[in-house]
């Protein structure tokens, strides 16, 4: 019984977001055509040609009409076709998503290992002297925005010592498959995948914290104590294992904030993701990109989670049927 | 059965926990409150307009322009501090929006309940799943800049986040115990929702403002870092946008004009995270580690197999046990026994060191044999518990790790303290189940799987892994229905008799422990007052604490302590063949729960000023029985009639609940309380004064101005019965009026309830699990199992001659605890 609600819940969250697009275009101010086509040639159009393209592009349909061919294109493939590239959405997006990717993934991995492993440390510690001030500094990193925190790391490190490139995904310069390139594409992900790590950690470091101290005031480290078992063992087996479910739920959680965080990132290091693709098209005022970049961004969310729901048994006997 | 209540001269501090700040949350409130000053203030200083050209393009910082200038020869100060009052004002106002309508929503949700409840709570799951920045992008591209429209986007994307939290705390609140007590005098759906779920909601929304006011500042910093904020208006998000597309952090300008409008950023949003961080981090300010000081070192006199000698043990400046000693003899069991706050727990805890770290041990010694257990190291005491000592902990029904096998965890006590394989170490933790009486292949099963008494079998099991010496059982069976509650007793008499364990049983059941203990320890304000054999204390307690302990539980067969003449007169309650059944409706169906029955055909009949047990355990639907009675619930089956009527909450009959620590909200004051009734009706308060006497409170304006939060339970308990008897019903249920209650305070209620019953002619219903005390108390039982009733009549004819299988299991289980 858990897998069609679990399915109907996430083909929900994708009918919410389809029906936001649907609407967007045409509850906006100005006239939907101007979603449609670059300024220039709205310009030259004379009303016949007008009704000409709307008819073309099925606006004169009524809307149920209307949504129905639009739910049937997307779930063929089809998310329109991009102004600014002039080829289909889809292409673009697709062509974009493994660098973000790649920067969520290393950023991901990182900031929950390192979460993890300190918000432990900080469980251990709790109320000692210290505590006050790591929590200040880690809530404080968790505080600034990353943009900003990329533009820092970009004086630092590009502009004062030069020892990383500022710019882009891969060398230009290099032929790809060689070893340089691959070199240079490393060099380039370690500041993005830096600030995305320092915005990403505080929220799994204080999850961990707490999640730890919930575990240990529990009655089952109580009677591990009383079964004779020593610190080390009721702090790793007993309270850290409980601890685990409640981090992987919000490190799940908190997979579509991150997508956010890279977006903004990119846009820093002008790193080819669709983050960059998104900052293009809000310039080029290509709402048909803007529009494709949120379905998929969405669909890559709900994936995220769908993962984490059927995945969350292996962890917690007590959701497993 | 004289009331001789005691009233607690100090009141407890009446404050509202919830509005007192942590040093956390001062710092964060403090940073914030200078931040908001700096931005409405600092420009109304400043010489220049934010927008105003006053210098070169990129000029360097000067005395001047303490921050030099921008691209367009504007003063950066002054922009950065405006840019503030539209970075700040963006996020708070969002987060006042917001966090309206997320209240509004989540409490119709919560309170409506069923269907509604489930598809408003899908609809924010599906808008909590969608990625916030992406989408704050794409409307903001459709939708444009201003300010306004940035607030409208961000309030329509960010509604959905505080709701689930807000939505769960609100359906607490519903199904509290306090509300369920208004609903029974009537109280209309929007008195319950203003004056009893907002204002207990209130302290809970503060931290959902402050979160969405940090998120909100965020986003819209990000939003505007992009390109698409206000570009009329200045905020810090826009300034860093210029600086970026200026590439001023390639220059010596990062320093002054990258740098602060992000450091104020970050500060503002750090502000708000400590004053949100702090809520959870208060409970653990001022603890200190575990520390244990003893004495200088006694010797060991006797061969006793354990012994506390001198022992005090306190919680910060509060002592909990004061210079106690006591000996168990080896086999022997000491029963020690004390009401709530005696120490009795606290003692047992120390003497195998698991005090909760802000105890500590300051005097005396416990010891095993000859081995002064507080003298061990860490690593000795571990090898010793479990081993020599163990423990069968209070509230067992949680001491097993959720995520393992019971066979992993019963291995893990074995292998603990004995180098066996695991494959010998799997077929001792079969052996230990046969031994609690468990089937073997409960091995593979989790904990979550089992019911509470098997949960306590698997319990004893582990503790037993390793043949102790002594066992100390903390209120094994307490929170266990009262046959489950009697199986474990028979379990652990036998089996310390089978197995020449020395226990030391805690517990604040006295009959429950009294035919089971060689000897009795009674322990009252962190002393033992009075010790010795059980026959001897029942025959002659020298202590009064020890004499109300064993006045308090009348036994089954002693002669009837209440005797009444036979009801007469019409019918008053009639209860005829009624059935309900739960979880029924459309939300249930969707969740995917499956229908409960309730009760499944129950008659009865009550008549004015009789008093009617209604007897059972957990679960038998004995509290359904009188929430039909009262009009709460509507029987699918049946009809109900209370005085010739319909029954309607308010009117004829009034209600008891349980817990006097939940069915009143603690931060109302004692007249509101007991007044609540009657301004659900409409009446005058006037007969609020004379209802407080009638149950032997002061009734001075004094008292009646007193939070009800500042009263002791059993003063809080006779504060539930005037607010029951101040419309003068001719009907009172009494949920299980005592069982929250002391026993030494038991007596007093009970003789409250006759009182009331004869001063004022009503009726009761008394709903109770013991069956020894509805005995005496009652004139008519009824006992209920499973949704029905199985025996009702006189209440002797019950006691001594039952014919119902679960009666009489009933019977033995209170004769023979």
């Amino acid at each position: 019984m858990v897998w069609p609600r679990t399915l109907a819940a996430y083909a929900a969250v994708l009918l919410v977001a389809l029906t936001i697009n649907f609407i967007l275009p045409r509850i906006a101010p100005g006239d939907p055509l101007s979603y449609l086509l670059p300024e220039d040639v709205l310009a030259e159009m004379t009303p016949e040609a007008e009704q000409r393209v709307l008819a073309e592009f099925g606006l004169d349909a009524p809307l149920t009409e209307q949504f129905g061919r639009y739910a049937a294109g997307v779930f063929q493939g089809d998310l329109g076709t991009s102004v600014r590239y002039g080829q289909p959405v889809w292409d673009v997006v697709l062509g974009r998503l493994p660098w973000t990717l790649l920067l969520m993934g290393w950023a991901l991995a990182i900031s929950a290992a390192l979460g993890t492993a300190l918000g432990i440390l900080a469980a251990r510690f709790r109320g000692q002297k210290g505590d006050i001030i790591t929590t200040v500094t880690v809530l404080f990193l968790g505080s600034a925005p990353v943009f900003w925190v990329a533009m820092l790391l970009i004086t630092v490190f590009s502009a004062e010592l030069g020892w990383l490139p500022s710019f882009g995904a891969a060398p230009l310069t290099a032929f790809p498959g060689s070893s340089a390139y691959y070199w240079g594409v490393v060099e380039r992900l370690i500041m993005p995948v830096t600030a995305l790590t320092i915005a990403q950690t505080a929220g799994v470091w204080l999850t961990a914290r707490s999640a730890m101290t919930v575990a240990l005031g529990r009655d089952y480290v109580t009677f591990a104590r009383a079964k004779g078992a020593r610190e080390r063992r009721v702090f790793y087996v007993h309270a850290f294992r409980n601890a685990c479910l409640p981090i992987y739920t919000n490190v799940m959680i908190s997979i579509g904030g991150l997508l956010g965080g890279a977006l903004v990132v990119e846009t820093v290091f002008s790193y080819p993701g669709i983050g960059s693709l998104i900052l293009e098209g809000v310039e080029a005022r290509d709402y048909n990109l803007l529009q494709g970049v949120f379905l998929v961004a969405t669909l890559s969310v709900v994936l995220a989670n769908l993962v984490a729901d059927l995945s969350y048994p292996l962890l917690d006997p007590r959701a497993r049927r | 059965m004289s009331e001789n209540i005691a009233l607690p001269a100090t009141p407890a501090p009446a404050g509202k926990p919830g509005w007192q700040l942590s040093r956390v949350q001062q710092t964060g409130a403090g940073l914030f409150a200078v931040l908001v000053v700096a931005v409405v203030v600092g420009p109304m200083l400043s010489p220049y307009g934010a927008s105003e050209t006053v210098c070169a393009p990129f000029a360097q910082p000067s005395a001047a322009h303490l921050l030099g200038c921008n691209d367009v020869g504007q003063d950066l100060l002054t922009g950065i501090l405006t840019g503030g009052r539209v970075s700040l004002g963006i996020g708070l106002a969002t987060a006042l929006v917001t966090t309206t309508l997320a209240t509004i929503y989540a409490v119709t949700a919560a309170y409506r309940g069923g269907a509604v409840d489930l598809a408003a709570m899908r609809f924010v799951d599906a808008i909590m799943a969608l990625p916030f920045l992406p989408l704050v992008i794409v409307l903001g591209a459709f939708f444009g800049g201003s300010i306004f429209v940035q607030v409208a986007i961000l309030c329509l994307v960010m509604w959905a986040q505080p709701v689930r939290e807000l939505r769960a705390q609100a359906l607490n609140l519903r199904s509290a115990e306090y509300v369920s007590a208004s609903r029974a005098m009537g109280a209309s759906a929007w008195r319950i929702v203003t004056r009893h779920i907002v204002p207990e909601l209130a302290p809970l929304i503060v931290p959902q403002f402050v979160r969405v006011a940090h998120n909100a500042i965020l986003i819209e910093s990000a939003l505007s870092f992009l390109g698409l904020g206000d570009p009329v208006q200045k905020s810090w998000g826009t300034i860093l946008f210029h600086a970026n597309a200026r590439t001023a952090f390639l220059t010596d300008a990062w320093l002054w004009w990258v740098m602060p409008p992000g450091l104020l950023i970050a500060l503002s949003v750090v502000s708000l995270a400590l004053i949100g961080h702090g809520v959870g981090d208060r409970r653990n300010e001022g603890t200190v580690a575990a520390t244990e000081r003893r004495g200088q070192g006694r010797r060991r006199r006797t061969e006793d197999a354990f012994e506390a000698s001198d022992v005090t043990v306190g919680y910060g400046d509060h002592r909990a046990v004061d210079q106690v000693s006591l000996t168990v003899a080896n086999g022997d069991t000491l029963g020690l026994v004390g009401e709530s706050g005696s120490g009795k727990s606290t003692l047992a805890m120390a003497a195998i060191r698991l005090l909760p770290p802000t105890g500590h041990i300051d005097d005396g010694s416990f010891w095993l044999g000859s081995t002064d257990l507080l003298e061990l190291t860490p690593a000795d005491l571990a090898d010793l518990r479990g081993q020599r000592i163990a423990l069968v902990p209070q509230s067992a029904m949680n001491a097993l790790n959720p995520v393992q096998t019971v066979r992993t965890q019963i291995v893990e006590a074995i292998r603990l303290h004995r180098s066996v394989s695991k494959q010998q170490g799997i077929a001792r933790a079969a052996e230990l189940l046969d031994l609690v009486h468990l089937p073997r292949d409960r091995l593979s099963a989790y904990p979550h799987e089992l019911s509470g008494g098997m949960r306590q079998r698997v319990v004893i099991a582990i503790a037993l892994a390793n043949d102790p010496e002594v066992l100390i059982a903390d209120e094994p069976t307490t929170g266990l229905d009262v046959l489950v509650q009697a199986e474990i007793m028979a379990l652990l008499r036998s089996l310390s008799a089978r197995l020449g364990l020395t226990v030391l049983f805690v517990t604040h059941d006295l009959p429950l422990i009294a035919s089971a203990a060689s000897r009795l320890a009674i322990m009252q304000a962190g002393r033992v007052v009075e010790e010795g054999a059980p026959e001897d204390l029942a025959r002659q307690p020298r202590h009064s604490h020890t004499k109300a302990l064993f006045d308090s539980v009348p036994h089954l067969r002693d002669a009837k302590l209440w005797q009444r003449n036979p009801a007469a007169g019409p019918v008053l309650l009639d209860i005829d063949d009624v059935a309900v059944t739960f979880n029924r409706g459309l939300g249930a169906r969707l969740r995917g729960a499956s229908p409960v029955p309730a009760v499944r055909g129950v008659s009865l009949q009550m008549r004015p000023g009789e008093v009617v047990g209604l007897v059972g355990g957990s679960g038998s639907g004995k509290t359904t029985v009188a929430r039909i009675a009262l009009g709460l619930i509507a029987p699918d089956r049946g009809h109900v009639t209370v005085a010739g009527q319909p029954p309607r909450p308010g009117t004829v009959a009034h209600m008891v609940f349980q817990d006097p620590y939940q069915s009143m909200r603690p931060a109302m004051r004692v007249e509101d309380v007991v007044g609540e009734p009657l301004r659900i009706a409409g009446q005058t308060l006037e007969p609020v004064a004379e209802a407080v006497a009638a149950v032997r409170l002061p009734s001075d304006p004094g008292f009646l101005r007193r939070p009800v939060g500042s009263l002791s339970g059993g003063q809080r308990q006779r504060v539930a019965f005037a607010r029951a008897i101040v419309t003068r019903p001719r009907l009172i249920l009494a949920d299980e009026p005592t069982s929250m209650l002391d026993q030494s305070l038991r007596a007093g209620l009970l003789g409250l309830m006759e009182e009331l019953r004869r001063e004022q002619g009503a009726a009761f219903l008394f709903i109770t699990h013991d069956l020894p005390i509805a005995r005496h108390f009652c004139d008519r039982i009824a006992v209920m199992h499973e949704g029905r009733i199985v025996e009702q009549g006189p209440a002797d004819e019950i006691a001594f001659n039952p014919t119902n299988a679960y009666t009489k299991s009933l019977i033995a289980a209170a004769e023979f605890p």
